[in-house]
C-alpha cells in the first residue's frame, strides 16, 4: 500500500495536489537555510516568534530559498556554482523534485514564483557564453522547464516578481564566473552590473546601470515594495579605499539613487552588504553588513535612522512590526527601532531568510 | 612544576605586545611587500633588456621566468595599489576558463596591426592580451608560428614584455606610497587600527594559499574522471610547479612572518611549509602533465593534501590568534 506521504509526493509531482497549504507545514513565516551542530545542512521552517517548525535535510551548503505563494514548497538552491536546486515538500519533509541546471548552465542561488505560483523564475549563467539567464520552470505540471530568457547582463543573482505580477526585477552582479574556475571572479576590470526589469517573455522593460566610475559595485541582493520601490545591496569589487555607497533604491522608468550611510560606514561595512529588506509596513529599508558585523536601516529615502551591531548578522526580512534579522552565530533578533532577541538555534543561519507568503 | 607551567603559558593571552605587532607589520611591509615589488620591477626590467636582444622563447626564458616567479611571490598582495587601476588583473588574467587570451593574441597575430603596440595604446588594451599569461602563451603556442610575420610576433613580445615592465614599476612605485597606510594605521589611513591591517594581511596570506590549492593545483587535477593537465598554470613554459612554489613561498611566508604571535604556531606552520616544499621539489612534474595517471595522480593530490595542511593550520589557529573574525557568513558570502 503507497504510503499517505508517497502517495502525496506523487500527486504533487503530477501538479494535482492544489489542497496542500503553509498550514500543513505549521504555517511558517519564514524559510532559511543553516548548518545545523552535527555540520550538516538544513532548510529550516520558522514561526514569526522565531520556533523552528521544520528541519529538513539539505545535501550542501544552502544559499537562498524560493517559497511557493501557496503550497508548502520550497525551491532551495545551492551555492553557486550550483547544478542543481530542490522542490522540498516541507509538509512531509520530503524532495519532490530535483531542478538539474541545462547542459551549459549553473544557478546561481535565487528564484521566485510567480504570483501564483504556476511559474518559478531562477537566475542562471549560460556560461560558455557568459550570458546571464531567467531559468523558466512550469510549477504548476511537475517543474518541467520551459525555456530561458535573457537577465539583461552578466552574473544575475537575486530576481523578484513586481507587485503587479506581471514582470520581474533582476539584480545583474556583473561579475563573469565559469565553473571550470570555480568562484573565480574572471572579469573585475570590465564588470558592468545593471537592474533590469523584464517581462515573463524576456522583453527588456527598464535598466539601470550605476555611473561609469562605480561600475564594480556589484548590484546582488534586491527586494521590492508594494508601490514598485526597488532596494538594492551592492557588494563593492574595487579598493576598499574608494568605497562608494552600497544601497540604492530605484523606481522603473525612473533614475537609480544611491544612499551613503555616512562618513566611515561603508568602509565600516568592508564594502559589502549580505541583504536587503522593506520593513513590515514598507516606511524603512535594513541591510546587512555580515564583514562589518551591522545591520543599517535607512527611511524609504535612504537616510540612516539606526545602526545594529551584531557579528555576522545577515539574514534579514520584514516582520511584524520592523524587521527580523539572522546571524551565522544562531541568533534571530526582532527590530522596530528596539532590537530584542526573538531566539538563540543552535546553528548558524546562512546567507539570506526568507519570508512566506 | 612543568604542568603549571605549561597551564600558564596557555592562559597567557596569545597576541605578542602592541610594540611587537607594529615591528612585525614594519617588517612584512618593508620586506614582503615593498621589498617584493621592487623585486619583481627589476626583474622586469631585466626582461626589458633580453627582449631587446632575443624575443623569442629560448632566449628570453630565463629573464621572463624570474619576472613570472617574481610575480607570483607578490600574487597575493590583492589589496590597496595592486587593486586599484586592475594593476593585478593586468599582470596576471589567469583562470581563463573561456581561453580570451588565445584567441586575442591569435586575432592580434592574424590582424598584425601595428597601431596597437603603441605602449600608450597597449596599455588600454583588454587584459587579456596584457601581462604575464599572455606573453607565456605568445612565447611558447607552438602554433602561433604560422600565423602572421615574425617580426610583429617579436614586436608583440616587445610590447608586452614594455607594458609588464610599466605596470610593475607603478606597483613599486604606489606600493612604496602607500607603505605608511599600513604602518601607521589611524586617521590618515584606510587602516584606523593595528588589527585591521592585521586583517588585510591575513586576508592576503589566506586568499592567496587558496588559490594555490584551488586553482593552481587544483585546475590541472580537474576530478578523476577527468584530469586536466591542459588547465595547468603556464605549461606551456613549463613554469606550473616553480609558480606554484613561488606563490607558497609568498601567501604562507607571510603567514609565517602573521604567526610571530604565536611561537608555537609559528613553528608548526613552518613545519607544514616545509613538508609541502619538500613533496613539491620531490615530485618531479614540472607542469602536473602525470595527474592523468594514477601514480602520477596520486603525488600532485598528495601535494594538495600538503598544502591543505598548511591552510588548515592558518584558518584554524592563525586567524583565531590574530583576532581575525571568521564568520559563517562574514568569510564566506555570496
Amino acid at each position: 500500500m503507497p504510503t499517505r506521504r508517497g502517495f502525496l509526493a506523487g500527486l504533487m509531482a503530477t501538479g494535482l495536489a492544489p489542497c496542500a497549504s503553509w498550514a500543513d507545514a505549521g504555517s511558517p513565516a519564514f524559510l532559511a537555510a543553516a548548518k545545523v551542530p552535527s555540520g550538516a545542512f538544513a532548510l529550516i521552517g520558522l514561526s514569526a516568534t522565531g520556533e523552528r517548525l521544520f528541519e529538513i535535510p539539505l545535501p550542501g551548503r544552502g544559499h537562498a530559498a524560493a517559497a511557493h505563494p501557496s503550497r508548502p514548497l520550497a525551491v532551495a538552491f545551492a551555492r553557486r556554482p550550483g547544478q542543481f536546486a530542490l522542490v522540498i515538500d516541507c509538509a512531509s519533509g520530503e524532495t519532490v523534485r530535483r531542478l538539474d541546471a541545462p547542459e551549459g548552465f549553473h544557478f546561481y542561488g535565487h528564484g521566485a514564483f510567480s504570483a501564483d505560483g504556476a511559474v518559478l523564475f531562477t537566475t542562471e549563467n549560460d556560461y560558455e557564453t557568459g550570458r546571464g539567464m531567467i531559468g523558466i520552470w512550469d510549477a504548476a505540471g511537475g517543474f518541467a522547464r520551459l525555456g530561458a530568457v535573457p537577465s539583461g547582463g552578466v552574473g544575475p543573482h537575486e530576481l523578484r516578481l513586481m507587485p503587479d505580477g506581471e514582470a520581474l526585477v533582476v539584480a545583474n552582479g556583473g561579475i563573469e564566473t565559469h565553473p571550470d574556475a570555480g568562484r573565480q571572479k574572471l572579469n573585475i576590470p570590465t564588470m558592468r552590473p545593471n537592474l533590469s526589469y523584464l517581462a515573463f517573455d524576456g522583453t527588456l522593460l527598464d535598466q539601470a546601470e550605476p555611473p561609469a566610475s562605480w561600475h564594480k559595485n556589484s548590484m546582488r541582493h534586491i527586494t521590492v515594495r508594494g508601490d514598485g520601490l526597488v532596494a538594492i545591496a551592492c557588494q563593492w569589487q574595487g579598493a576598499m579605499t574608494e568605497v562608494p555607497p552600497l544601497l540604492a533604491t530605484h523606481r522603473m522608468g525612473g533614475p537609480l539613487a544611491f544612499h551613503g550611510f555616512g562618513p566611515g560606514a561603508e568602509y565600516d561595512l568592508q564594502g559589502y552588504l549580505g541583504s536587503v529588506a522593506f520593513s513590515g509596513s514598507g516606511e524603512e529599508i535594513a541591510v546587512t553588513g555580515p564583514r562589518g558585523g551591522m545591520a543599517v536601516v535607512a527611511d524609504a529615502e535612504g537616510r540612516v535612522t539606526r545602526r545594529l551591531d551584531q557579528r555576522d548578522i545577515c539574514g534579514a526580512a520584514p516582520g511584524v512590526d520592523g524587521f527580523v534579522f539572522t546571524t551565522g552565530e544562531g541568533r534571530m533578533l526582532a527590530d522596530n527601532g528596539v532590537t530584542r532577541d526573538l531566539a538563540g538555534h543552535d546553528c548558524a543561519w546562512d546567507n539570506h531568510l526568507v519570508p512566506i507568503g | 612544576m612543568k604542568h603549571v607551567l605549561a597551564a600558564l603559558l596557555i592562559a597567557l593571552p596569545l597576541a605578542a605586545p602592541a610594540q611587537d605587532r607594529a615591528g612585525m607589520i614594519r617588517g612584512i611591509v618593508d620586506e614582503e611587500i615593498v621589498g617584493g615589488f621592487a623585486e619583481l620591477e627589476q626583474a622586469a626590467a631585466r626582461m626589458v633588456e633580453a627582449a631587446g636582444q632575443d624575443c623569442t622563447h629560448p632566449g628570453l626564458h630565463d629573464s621572463y621566468a624570474a619576472a613570472f616567479l617574481a610575480w607570483a611571490r607578490v600574487s597575493h598582495l590583492r589589496f590597496g595599489p595592486s587593486e586599484e587601476e586592475n594593476r593585478a588583473f593586468a599582470l596576471a588574467y589567469w583562470p581563463d576558463p573561456r581561453g580570451r587570451t588565445a584567441s586575442a593574441i591569435r586575432k592580434m597575430l592574424a590582424d598584425g596591426n601595428e597601431d596597437l603596440l603603441a605602449p600608450e595604446t597597449y596599455a588600454d588594451m583588454s587584459i587579456a592580451v596584457r601581462g604575464f599569461y599572455a606573453l607565456d602563451y605568445l612565447l611558447h603556442e607552438e602554433d602561433l608560428t604560422e600565423i602572421g610575420t615574425p617580426e610583429y610576433r617579436c614586436a608583440l613580445v616587445r610590447t608586452i614584455v614594455a607594458d609588464i615592465h610599466g605596470t610593475t614599476g607603478e606597483l613599486a612605485e604606489a606600493w612604496e606610497g602607500f607603505a605608511p597606510m599600513l604602518t601607521e594605521p589611524g586617521a590618515d589611513s584606510p587602516y584606523r587600527t593595528e588589527d585591521e591591517v592585521l586583517q588585510v594581511l591575513y586576508k592576503s596570506a589566506s586568499t592567496g594559499l587558496e588559490f594555490a590549492s584551488d586553482m593552481r593545483l587544483g585546475r590541472p587535477l580537474g576530478t578523476f574522471e577527468r584530469p586536466r593537465p591542459n588547465w595547468a598554470e603556464a605549461y606551456r613554459s613549463g613554469l606550473s610547479l616553480q609558480l606554484l612554489q613561488a606563490a607558497v613561498r609568498g601567501a604562507g611566508g607571510l603567514a609565517v612572518r602573521l604567526a610571530a604571535v604565536d611561537a608555537t604556531l609559528q613553528a608548526r606552520l613552518k613545519a607544514e611549509l616545509e613538508d609541502f616544499h619538500d613533496s613539491a621539489d620531490a615530485l618531479g612534474d614540472p607542469v602536473f602533465a602525470s595527474v592523468a595517471e594514477p601514480t602520477g595522480r596520486f603525488r600532485v593530490e598528495s601535494l594538495q593534501t600538503d598544502l591543505q595542511e598548511v591552510r588548515e593550520v592558518v584558518q584554524g589557529e592563525l586567524g583565531p590568534a590574530l583576532g581575525v573574525s571568521a564568520g559563517f557568513n562574514s568569510m564566506d558570502g555570496d
